[in-house]
């Protein structure tokens, strides 16, 4: 299963049951995602995707199970961790004094990154934030600021991209940008793990797609994830 | 479009201090506080602290002349002061411990944990800030509110025994604040809390029982007073609390973000609702999740909506992790202060104390209205009308502060001859603390938009104020018959008849107010 960088590949899970208070939100996963590889995860809504996101990157524990990073138990106190992974998630959470640009350079310098401010203007350019990335969060739009949180992914080398439904809030002609953008990282040797609604997105980047459901968690290729997003 | 990957170098990132300095910088440099107005307001501040310990220590003062002046001996008849002082303590310290349990002490707010925790910074770095600026505020928020019983209570202070009082609370402060962060950092978090509630219940539980059993011929050795305390042992504390501090310093890295960002959604929801004077929304913050069932409840015996409602606020309280210690305290602490020696002649030190926990009682008996104001789903689903549903919403707490309230008669009755007047007096006050349970629950939003009023304190709105004591005004006004016969010594077949008039009275027509009150938009 997508494990192009080697048998056990970059990121692995085995028997993994995600949920909270003890209670598992869905069927137990297994999955294996080498580098250069993009994995989708799709379900219904409640089916427990935000979840084993959150579980895959280190933010909840496995209720049982194994999730591994390299081989070995991921764990998200490690700064080799974090350095390798970059993580977008649900969260809409912004330090209320700082303008998008400064997120931008806090998130670049913090990861050690050779010129910031081109790679940041570079990735707010990409990202259509240039008239409005001097401005506090509270001014931007609920839109703005999910592109903000996506170009924070962008401005750090990661060798592992976790996104939770990143088409969330952008318009079609920027999904279709991100797309191309996270197909490019995909083939820079980056491993890309992605939650999503959108089949386009989906078509155009994974190279499987994991159903996740109560019942059971199984793998589908592009043309089953394709009939089975529409269906839902 | 960009699609070259950023190139990064190991010795270029930022420390957890250069990133906590960078956003300080950053947020600073938009700021639009003077110098001027923060120094205006840390005098206000200061002012306002110093009016509140002399008005605190001036009332502690007034009370300590009125037992002294009372012909009160420390016997085997009442729990000696000193006993009293030291259960008081334990419920400090227990209550400061389940703070900073709950709240962490260390966490991250949303924002931090977005965009701080995922960096490879050190987390000794980013969190080392406000792990010293919440021992910073226990210790002068404990040095406050020790001052004034430290200036107060004893007869002739020396500088000494003040300062020694006050070094050994501020190290006891930091203690607990290092104590806590120590056991978060070796993932013990959330263990404290549960286990220093139980602590304080039983505490003043058994004090309660040892002065009843006082009154009941039971000896119990007396000591006169309470040693000074030398300042060794603030330096021993002090001492404790840099080694507790320094062990959760060093551990700050073993801190993972999720724990971290779930205890900052908590602070900055507790702190939101604190400083906007909600204290309801402070308690919906501080309260932990329910207790998790063994399994679901089938409710074979629940015939028509009245008895649905009804079992789900019992499940309800079942459920909460803290109601039947409150339930508990709500007894033991008007008994304990009835039966401690000096406390427990001052008639109004006494109906104080039985407010106090009886308030309690409301609140816990409160929990199901509370949560039901705040997410009506259940409500709705049921085939009653908003009227139909407060009166059916009343049946828990009645039967819970009819037993609070008899409880606390009876035992305070005991060894007075009265025992079943004070029983019956107790249970008297029942119905008028239900109602006054069921308005604190549904009482509005605090209302921002009147007038505001000059105080000692500062200006102060009087809407927030008149809307944060509903609920506790109806238990005060309902209890003035206790008072009176606090007053007279005992009960008489009248004053019980009279109380249970007015408690009716009160809470039927607070009952009537709250069914005909206009919903909130």
């Amino acid at each position: 299963m997508a494990a192009k960088g080697g048998a056990s590949g970059l990121l692995s899970a085995a028997a993994l049951s995600v949920g909270y208070g003890g209670t598992p939100v869905c069927a137990p996963v297994d999955l294996a995602l080498g580098a250069g590889c993009a994995l989708a995860v799709v379900g219904p809504n409640g089916a427990g995707k935000s979840t084993l996101l959150r579980t895959l990157a280190g933010l909840l524990p496995p209720l049982a199970g194994s999730v591994a990073f390299e081989g070995s138990p991921v764990d998200e106190r490690a700064p080799g961790f974090r350095r390798d992974v970059a993580a977008v998630l649900d969260d809409d959470a912004f330090f209320a004094a700082l303008t998008g640009r400064e997120h931008l350079l806090l998130t670049a310098r913090g990861h050690g990154v050779a010129e910031p401010d081109d790679v940041v203007a570079d990735e707010v350019a990409a990202f259509g934030l240039a008239d409005r990335i001097d401005a506090l969060p509270s001014a931007l739009s609920s839109g703005q600021r999910r592109r903000l949180a996506l170009a924070a992914a962008f401005v750090r080398p990661a060798r592992l991209l976790l996104l939770d439904e990143p088409e969330r809030r952008l318009d079609t002609g920027m999904r279709t940008r991100l797309g191309a953008r996270l197909a490019a990282r995909r083939d820079a040797g980056a491993a890309v793990l992605f939650a999503s609604h959108d089949p386009a997105l989906v078509a155009a980047l994974a190279d499987e797609v994991l159903v996740v459901d109560e019942a059971a968690c199984r793998l589908v290729d592009r043309a089953g994830a394709a009939a089975y997003l529409g269906g839902l | 479009m960009t699609t070259a990957v950023p190139v990064a170098r190991a010795e270029l990132e930022l420390t957890g201090a250069a990133v906590r300095r960078a956003t300080r910088r950053a947020a600073a440099a938009r700021a639009e506080t003077t110098l001027w107005t923060r120094l205006g307001d840390t005098v206000g501040t200061l002012t306002s602290i110093g009016v509140g310990i002399a008005v605190v220590g001036g009332g502690l003062a007034s009370l300590r002349a009125k037992i002294v002046a009372r012909p009160l001996t420390v016997s085997g008849a009442a729990l000696p002061a000193p006993y009293a002082a030291v259960v008081a303590a334990v419920l400090a310290v227990a209550g400061l411990l389940l703070l900073l349990d709950r709240l962490g002490p260390v966490s991250a707010t949303p924002a931090a944990a977005a965009w701080w925790l995922p960096l490879p910074a050190d987390r000794r770095g980013l969190l080392a800030g406000d792990l010293a600026r919440t021992t910073g505020a226990v210790v002068a928020v404990t040095l406050v509110l020790v001052l004034p019983p430290a200036l107060a209570l004893p007869s002739s202070p020396s500088v000494g025994e003040v300062l020694g009082v006050l070094g050994a609370a501020a190290a006891l402060g930091a203690v607990a604040v290092g104590g806590t962060a120590l056991l978060q950092t070796r993932g013990a978090g959330g263990r404290l809390g549960p286990a220093a509630g139980v602590v304080a219940v039983l505490a003043a539980v058994a004090a309660a029982l040892a002065g009843t059993a006082g009154a009941l011929g039971v000896r119990l050795p007396a000591p006169r007073a309470l040693p000074s305390l030398p300042l060794w042992i603030a330096g021993v504390l002090a001492a404790a609390a840099v080694l507790l501090l320094t062990g959760a310093v060093l551990g700050l890295d073993r801190l993972d973000a999720g724990r971290l960002r779930a205890s900052g959604v908590t602070a900055q929801f507790a702190t939101a609702s604190f400083l906007s004077l909600d204290t309801r929304d402070l308690g919906r913050a501080l309260s932990s999740r329910p207790r998790r069932p063994r399994r679901s409840r089938r409710f074979r015996r629940v015939r028509g909506p009245v008895a649905a409602l009804v079992a789900a606020d019992l499940v309800a309280l079942a459920r909460g992790r803290w109601q039947l210690g409150q339930l508990a305290a709500a007894v033991a602490v008007p008994v304990l202060v009835a039966r401690t020696a000096g406390l427990g002649g001052v008639p109004v030190a006494v109906w104080g104390a039985c407010v106090v926990g009886w308030a309690l009682a409301a609140i816990a008996a409160g929990h199901p209205g509370r949560e039901a104001q705040a997410a009506p789903e259940l409500d709705r689903l049921l085939p009653l009308g908003a009227p139909q549903v407060l009166r059916a919403r009343a049946i828990v707490p009645l039967a819970l502060t009819a037993v609070v309230c008899t409880a606390t008669g009876l035992l305070l009755g005991l060894g007075t001859g009265a025992v079943a007047e004070w029983a019956l007096l107790g249970l008297a006050t029942a119905p008028g603390w239900a109602a006054a349970s069921l308005r604190g629950a549904y009482r509005p939003e605090p209302d921002w938009a009147g007038p505001v009023m000059a105080t000692p304190f500062g200006p102060s709105p009087v809407g927030v104020g008149a809307t944060l004591v509903q609920g506790l005004d109806l238990g005060v006004v309902v209890s003035l018959p206790l008072l009176v016969a606090l007053l007279r010594g005992a009960p008489t077949p009248g004053l019980v008849v009279g109380q249970l008039a007015w408690s009716l009275a009160l809470g039927a027509g607070a009952v009537a107010w709250l069914t005909r009150r206009p919903s909130e938009p």
